[in-house]
């Protein structure tokens, strides 16, 4: 059993893994394994922790499964490369520095380049690509929200501290914290497990976010046409109507699977447009984990666009409907697949009708055996990066604390395309 | 590194007081020299050339959230039937069109004059994949909630003055600009105006006081760049005389006021409002340690993209296309994004148009006066040429103001001002001048021992519109990369900073404050300069102070 220190070696770290980016981690690095000391969810150490296992540091690269140098590995990728005539390389999870890599690389192979959040966060910037709106940041909410309208079913699971670090903080800036009100709408049962903590400013609201569309537009008319009972129904409204700084947070991911997705953030959009006329109001939109808002950004000043961008020659054009990459791996129109994974290792999707290569995650899972996997380091434990945070504000630093066992993203997506 | 000979050329020095005088220029190891032991690698003959340093644009945003935001807004304006390789739209040009645009008008130079400091790691970031130029950043203060509260609780200037230090140091920028002080932070307590004399409901404060104890931390802390101001009540028909209560809040300490022409109008006549150019300038012309940049509009669709998120939220009702967004950011600042497009049909973006060409040719100092568009508020930086050939060829001008589809010739005074700029002006006010106020040593002048940072321009070009907008040669920190007016290598610009002393006493008080208010913790606010040059991508350079800090 390694010795672990009283003090932490490392403070002030950043977690690389939800969108949150919470900085306040202390931890101790004894024999190159990590011990985290602060006293957070179970769910973040784990993320970190997860790191020591023997199964991260020994995986070596693979072909079809099978144990090979890495040299072979990049050999073999670049073979696939060459053969290809339609590659697409798929961030499923990477920093700004990666991001930019992951273009210069698109670029040299004439490929496809997109996120795998690309429909989801694609519909966030529907809203200002198409009308007004309204935004905040973590720190505004914190210190003057005084009513927050959250709509989730399991928003918890993806953002663990959300709660204690932004919704519901023990000390606001701009109004008294213990009278800030927060209204969790969604399933109920779900919520109230998720928020192990007591706490009575918050409300939970059971309700089918399907429906937020006409919660919103009974808000409007204020006059209830949703399943809410009456007395539930005109508090919410009474705590909208009175609030000084409103904020309505979601994450697009809940809705997305809904026929009505846009529909839902749009009207809540609107509505928050409409109570600035007289008040102030602001929405804050949820990222995904998946290094959903550094891909918008890096490739936004990059390129102009967020994603689904063609590189032909010295040329590129972007192209939401053609060079949307989940769609052209379902309908099997591309021929190689190179999905680069460097901070979550969620479960991939393969298309056994196209080759694939992953540069992941070394926990990385996956339906089917890809041709190759080259484990990568992961910005934040192995390597130095910078991530930005879920309200697109914040850019955090991320610190290499461990000694890396394996290659940076950056360094094998080199490897492959020079 | 090669040597470069740049032979017999027409040289405009200000710096130096050399104007269109026959000399040869030589360069090496990055730096212009007195002469080469040997045969120069590459000579250029210059015998019809114009040689001037490399030009310096000291208010452009080009870095940070809100461009950004603009990019992703308006993607229907980047032209994807044109074959090039970038195909972003000229006002919100990608990073690498960007520096290429740059580079290829011969600037070497570029400042994002609102960088947040809680959003400074993106605009370095995206700023460090702009290539060629060297770039750098004016911290925004004035409307951060620890400011407004220290100034509320009435705390000595010297503390504010640390933190005026620290902020510059851990956002690693070369200036401090404010913003329509107080108001951004007043729209979020949902005040929608706020005049330089009007208390915030917040923090019972005015802009008055936010911008005189602003100017004199950044005078005392011997910061070479100004406070770098952008007035209260931009837009606003009348608001000349609150952008001259702003100038007196400075007390007689040096003031810089941006894009003066949005400040610089009266509301007289039947349609209320007109121009104020005269009044402004008469002020400018009198007041010593007054400078300002101009932010000319220029006709066509722009995006206007704004810390002010107060204003630029009034403003939404104006978006063309209809579309916006408007941000509260961090407890430290806003921003709003809108897009716009200045058409000479209306008489208020027509009379605009004058009003900045009015302030550049009454403005009697070529020093205290630059060349901005305010990009890409007023226009795109590649607007440029136009502007100078707008204020050189008088013919030019007149023309264009015959031709506007409105009629404002009683409502400006511009038909009546003879002046044409000279060269000798256009060098000073887009090199000399703009390194001087920022403090860049070695920078802007073609001084034995500066950087070899040179436009050469061709002489021969009779159009001086398409002799700005194509220079020949630039030399970039001694390298060619610019050759025949075609872009050579690839290079990466620094970042520049200055970094007054501070009482680190200060760091103490903000680590309380940022745990137990901020939701992220100091020392992942600050950016080191390793953290500048391994992860985010630019070397930091490092500017004197004018002086040791005064209190």
């Amino acid at each position: 059993m390694p010795k672990i220190s009283d003090s932490p070696k490392y403070k002030d770290i950043v977690c690389p893994f939800c969108s949150l980016h919470c900085d306040d981690i202390e931890l101790d690095v004894e024999d190159n394994k990590i011990f985290v000391k602060s006293d957070i969810n179970e769910s973040c150490k784990k993320k970190f922790e997860q790191n020591n296992l023997n199964s991260i540091t020994t995986i070596s690269s693979q072909l079809n499964g099978k144990s090979e140098s890495f040299d072979n590995a990049v050999k073999q990728s670049k073979k696939l490369i060459k053969n290809s005539n339609e590659t697409v390389i798929l961030n499923t999870s990477a920093d700004v520095n990666i991001t930019r890599e992951l273009l210069t690389s698109t670029s040299k192979v004439n490929g496809i380049f997109d996120h795998i959040n690309s429909e989801t966060f694609l519909k966030n910037i529907d809203i200002y690509q198409r009308k007004g709106f309204m935004s905040t940041s973590l720190s505004e909410v914190k210190n003057k929200s005084d009513v927050i309208v959250l709509f989730s079913n399991n928003i918890l699971e993806n953002y663990p501290r959300l709660v204690e670090r932004v919704l519901a903080p023990d000390n606001s800036f701009s109004i008294k914290a213990n009278k800030k009100k927060i209204y969790v709408i969604g399933d109920k049962k779900n919520n109230i497990k998720q928020n192990l903590k007591k706490d009575n400013r918050i409300k939970y609201i059971d309700f089918n976010l399907r429906d937020t569309s006409i919660l919103i537009e009974s808000f409007i008319t204020k006059s209830n046409e949703t399943s809410l009972k009456e007395n539930i129904f005109n508090e919410l409204l009474q705590s909208i109507n009175t609030s000084k700084y409103l904020t309505m947070c979601w994450a697009t991911s809940e809705f997305i699977k809904n026929d009505n997705c846009y529909n839902i953030i749009s009207a809540i959009s609107e509505y928050v447009v409409s109570i600035n006329e007289t008040s102030r109001a602001a929405c804050l939109p949820l990222a995904g984990n998946d290094g959903d808002v550094s891909n918008i950004q890096t490739t936004g000043w990059l390129t102009g666009f967020p994603s689904r961008i063609k590189f032909t020659g010295n040329y590129f054009e972007y192209d939401r409907d053609l060079y949307h990459a989940n769609s052209l791996i379902e309908s099997n129109k591309i021929d190689l697949v190179i999905y680069v994974n460097s901070i979550s290792n969620k479960k991939l999707v393969l298309n056994n009708k196209n080759k694939n290569i992953i540069v992941g995650h070394p926990t990385t899972k996956y339906n089917i055996q890809p041709d190759v996997f080259i484990p990568c380091g992961i910005p934040g434990i192995d390597y130095k990066g910078l991530i930005f945070r879920t309200d697109n504000v914040v850019t955090l630093p991320l610190e290499a604390i461990k000694i890396p066992t394996h290659r940076s993203a950056q360094e094998i997506l080199r490897r492959l395309v020079n | 590194m090669t040597t470069i000979h740049l032979k017999n050329g027409h040289v405009f020095d200000p710096t130096n007081r050399i104007y269109n005088k026959k000399k040869d220029i030589f360069v090496q190891d990055g730096k212009i020299v007195k002469s080469l032991k040997k045969k120069a690698d590459q000579i250029i003959n210059c015998t019809d050339k114009i040689i001037m340093p490399g030009a310096i644009d000291l208010h452009t945003h080009i870095g940070g959230g809100k461009v950004n935001i603009a990019r992703l807004m308006l993607q229907e304006f980047h032209n994807n039937s044109d074959r090039d390789y970038d195909l972003t739209a000229d006002f919100v040009p990608s990073t690498l069109k960007t520096g290429l645009q740059y580079i290829g008008m011969g600037y070497t130079s570029c400042f994002e004059p609102a960088l947040l400091p809680m959003n400074a790691r993106q605009s370095h970031a995206e700023m460090a994949d702009i290539p060629f130029v060297d770039k750098g950043g004016y911290a925004l203060l004035g409307n951060d909630d620890y400011l407004l509260s220290m100034i509320s609780r009435g705390a000595h200037q010297s503390e504010i003055n640390d933190y005026v230090a620290f902020i510059l140091k851990a956002s690693q920028c070369i200036g401090i600009k404010v913003v329509n002080a107080g108001g951004i932070n007043a729209f979020k307590f949902n005040q929608r105006a706020l005049d330089v004399d009007e208390q915030s409901i917040r923090y019972k404060i005015t802009p008055r006081k936010i911008v005189n104890v602003l100017a004199r931390a950044v005078y005392e802390l011997g910061v070479p760049h100004p406070l770098h101001v952008h007035c209260s009540n931009l837009g606003v028909p009348g608001n000349f005389k609150s952008t001259i209560e702003t100038i007196k809040a400075a007390e007689g300490l040096p003031i810089h006021i941006t894009h003066i022409q949005f400040h610089s109008y009266g509301d007289n006549g039947d349609r209320k409002f007109s121009s104020a150019s005269a009044e402004i300038t008469e002020y400018l012309n009198k007041v010593p340690n007054l400078t300002c940049d101009v932010g000319q509009i220029m006709f066509g669709q722009t995006v206007t993209m704004s810390g002010d998120s107060m204003k630029q939220h009034k403003n939404h009702k104006h978006a063309h296309p209809k579309k916006w967004l408007c941000m509260d950011i961090e407890c430290d600042a806003g921003c709003g994004v809108v897009p716009f497009k200045y058409r000479d049909q209306s008489f208020v973006n027509a009379l605009q148009w004058a009003i900045g060409l009015e302030t550049f040719l009454l403005a009697e100092d070529a020093e205290k006066i630059f060349l901005t568009t305010d990009h890409p508020n007023g226009g795109p930086f590649t607007s440029y040429p136009h502007l100078i050939k707008l204020l050189m060829d008088k013919t030019f001008r007149d023309d264009l103001l015959d031709r506007l589809a409105v009629d404002i010739k009683e409502h400006t005074i511009l038909k009546d001002i003879k002046r044409e700029y000279t060269l000798s002006e256009i060098a000073t006010m887009t090199r000399s001048a703009p390194a001087k106020i920022l403090g860049l040593k070695n920078k802007g002048e073609l001084s034995v021992g500066s950087d070899a940072y040179i436009t050469v321009y061709d002489k021969k070009l009779n159009d001086i519109e398409e002799m700005f907008a194509h220079p020949s040669h630039v030399i970039k920190d001694g390298i060619l990369v610019v050759k025949n007016s075609v872009v050579q290598d690839y290079i990466w610009g620094k970042t520049q900073v200055v970094r007054p002393e501070y009482d680190v006493s200060i760091e103490k008080k903000l680590n309380k404050h940022f745990k137990k208010f901020n939701t992220i913790g100091l020392s992942n606010f600050v950016i080191s300069n390793d953290e500048m040059s391994e992860v985010i991508g630019s070397d930091v350079n490092v500017n004197d102070c004018l002086r040791k800090r005064i209190s």
